[in-house]
């Protein structure tokens, strides 16, 4: 598969602090990649040197085989900025014009008003009246104006309400399928694991886990059964803990918990063992919990 | 690239002549100033023919070299502290197209400046001139914007809107009022007088004053008036140069 971001033992430092800290990873043509983090974790900084905007203070950044900076990059690139910016004093239509001015194949500017999801009315405004969830979508088509093989998005969604947030990742959607790569960032997990097809999970600067949104869950979360018994007592707890493929147990919500790899096996054990339970609840490993897990540890070995 | 020069020119263009601040700054407050100082309270003295065209090219030069520290820099300003110049470096816009599109755009209304403010003069006052020195002292204004221009690309580099616009009012005034540009510098302290020829605006001013007295600018005007430029210039890109450094 055709490489097209290449980062090399990336490391960026602020001063004293350090961003972003030995990072390296390459994205192949067509993925759609979530470099998912808590706040302050380093997103923003590593997607700025993937742009070209910041230089890393070690290490190498290739765009198509290229330094970021390279005007054949930014031809092929668009990008999202988490900062939205729009250009005062020119109206919508004009500015998706201007920006289509600027790229060799730009897009038709019949899909990008279709992007944006503006009215005709609001196409005539002047970009800078437009609410913040307009803009967004502004700068969406701004990103897209170029018809780019590689799409960068700093936290896209924020600000767009339900609909527009599907219609967004409708979009990508379509747009991976015709071979575009996407990267994007987000601190929301549920986003990170509907739109992409791999996760990059970056906590404190640095890469913890590298994936696709199942193996990330698969390696992390455990599955846990939980259930009630009637003849509860520390004899019953010690039969428990001694069934094969129990991890632990515990008490929670007032229910008697046990973490397993395999929920089947358990199952299978405590009826055939006998076992006094009712009200048995399988619970599924969330990706969110998997998230705290992975960047709480981090913090802990740090 | 031609079709991106002239996108870029044209979209400069509308955004200047989209904003209201300009009307005000660079139009109507000259306009008034001239009217109050030619026809309300004349200060002229004897020859007031000569007083109404020599305070014309005051005004015209007030106004443009405002429009060149104040709109120019302000707007540099604008354009980075809300992320618009970080958003252009990853297009593919050659930085230099985009600052051709600001020069341009910056020219153009001053050409549209001067026209209207001379008309303003020819309407109130009946100024008369020649059409060579319609033409030479509309020209002089207009080149010698530049040094104002330099003014207001460091005026650009500040960090915030505020201070750049607080900075800026208070240069451009002062270089105004000690630059002969609202009084002739005839009333102001000695002292005054002889800081007076140094400063840029006194020198863009006397070009003109000179022009409409039938002379040619002073060769003294012409060269402190390039070293200005070239001094703000320095300072400019060395600034920038500085900034760069992340």
């Amino acid at each position: 598969m055709e490489v097209i971001v290449e980062m090399n033992q990336i490391s960026k430092s602020f001063k004293e602090k350090k961003a972003v800290d030995h990072i390296s990873f390459n994205i192949h043509k067509g993925s759609i990649v979530a470099i998912l983090g808590p706040n302050g974790a380093g997103k923003t900084t590593t997607l700025s040197m993937m742009l070209g905007m910041l230089e890393p203070t070690q290490g190498t950044v290739k765009i198509f085989g290229q330094h970021p900076k390279d005007i054949k990059v930014r031809e092929k690139i668009g990008a999202m900025l988490q900062q939205v910016s729009v250009i005062d004093r020119l109206k919508v239509r004009e500015v998706i014009e201007l920006f289509r001015s600027y790229y060799p194949n730009p897009m038709e500017m019949e899909f990008l008003i279709n992007l944006t999801g503006l009215t005709p009315s609001d196409l005539n405004r002047y970009a800078e009246k437009l609410s913040g969830g307009q803009k967004r979508c502004l700068s969406f088509a701004l990103a897209l104006a170029g018809n780019p093989e590689l799409l960068f998005l700093d936290e896209p969604t924020v600000g767009l309400d339900t609909t527009a947030r599907r219609k967004f990742w409708a979009s990508i959607r379509e747009l991976s399928k015709q071979g575009k790569t996407v990267v994007f960032t987000t601190h929301y997990l549920q986003e990170a694991d509907d739109a992409a097809d791999r996760i990059l999970l970056i906590s404190q600067g640095a890469l913890v886990a590298d994936g696709t949104p199942e193996e990330i869950k698969s390696r992390i979360v455990k599955r846990s059964l939980s259930f009630l018994s009637d003849q509860d007592s520390p004899e019953f707890r010690q039969r428990l803990i001694a069934l094969p493929s129990i991890a632990e147990c515990y008490d929670k919500d007032g229910r008697i918990c046990v973490t397993t790899d395999n929920t089947d096996s358990v199952l299978a054990a405590i009826f055939t063992g006998g076992l006094p339970v009712r009200d048995v609840r399988i619970d599924q490993g969330r990706l969110d919990e998997a998230f705290e897990q992975l960047t709480q540890n981090h913090e802990e070995a740090v | 690239m031609k079709k991106k020069v002239l996108m870029q020119c044209k979209a400069e263009l509308l955004r200047i002549f989209r904003n209201p601040y300009y009307v005000f700054w660079s139009l109507l407050m000259p306009i008034m100033f001239y009217f109050i100082f030619t026809r309300v309270v004349n200060t002229g003295g004897d020859d007031s023919k000569l007083w109404e065209a020599h305070y014309l090219m005051s005004m015209t030069t007030f106004s443009v070299m405002g429009s060149s520290i104040m709109t120019f820099g302000i707007r540099l300003v604008e354009e980075r502290t809300q992320g618009w110049a970080t958003f252009m470096q990853i297009t593919p816009l050659p930085g230099q197209i985009y600052f051709l599109g600001k020069m341009f755009g910056q020219t153009m209304m001053h050409i549209f400046s001067i026209t209207l403010i001379f008309l303003a003069g020819y309407l109130m006052n009946g100024v008369s001139l020649s059409a060579s020195q319609w033409i030479s002292s509309g020209l002089w204004i207009l080149i010698g914007s530049l040094p104002f221009l330099a003014i207001g690309t460091l005026v650009g580099a500040m960090k915030r809107v505020d201070t750049a616009s607080g900075v800026s009012n208070a240069v451009y005034m002062a270089l105004a009022v000690a630059g002969g540009m609202w009084m002739p510098i005839e009333v102001l302290p000695k002292i005054m007088q002889h800081i007076s020829k140094w400063l840029p605006s006194y020198n863009y001013g006397n070009g003109a004053w000179q022009i409409v007295r039938g002379h040619s600018p002073e060769w003294s005007n012409i060269i402190i008036s390039l070293g200005y430029l070239v001094i703000f210039m320095i300072l400019s890109t060395y600034v920038r140069k500085k900034q760069e450094v992340v």
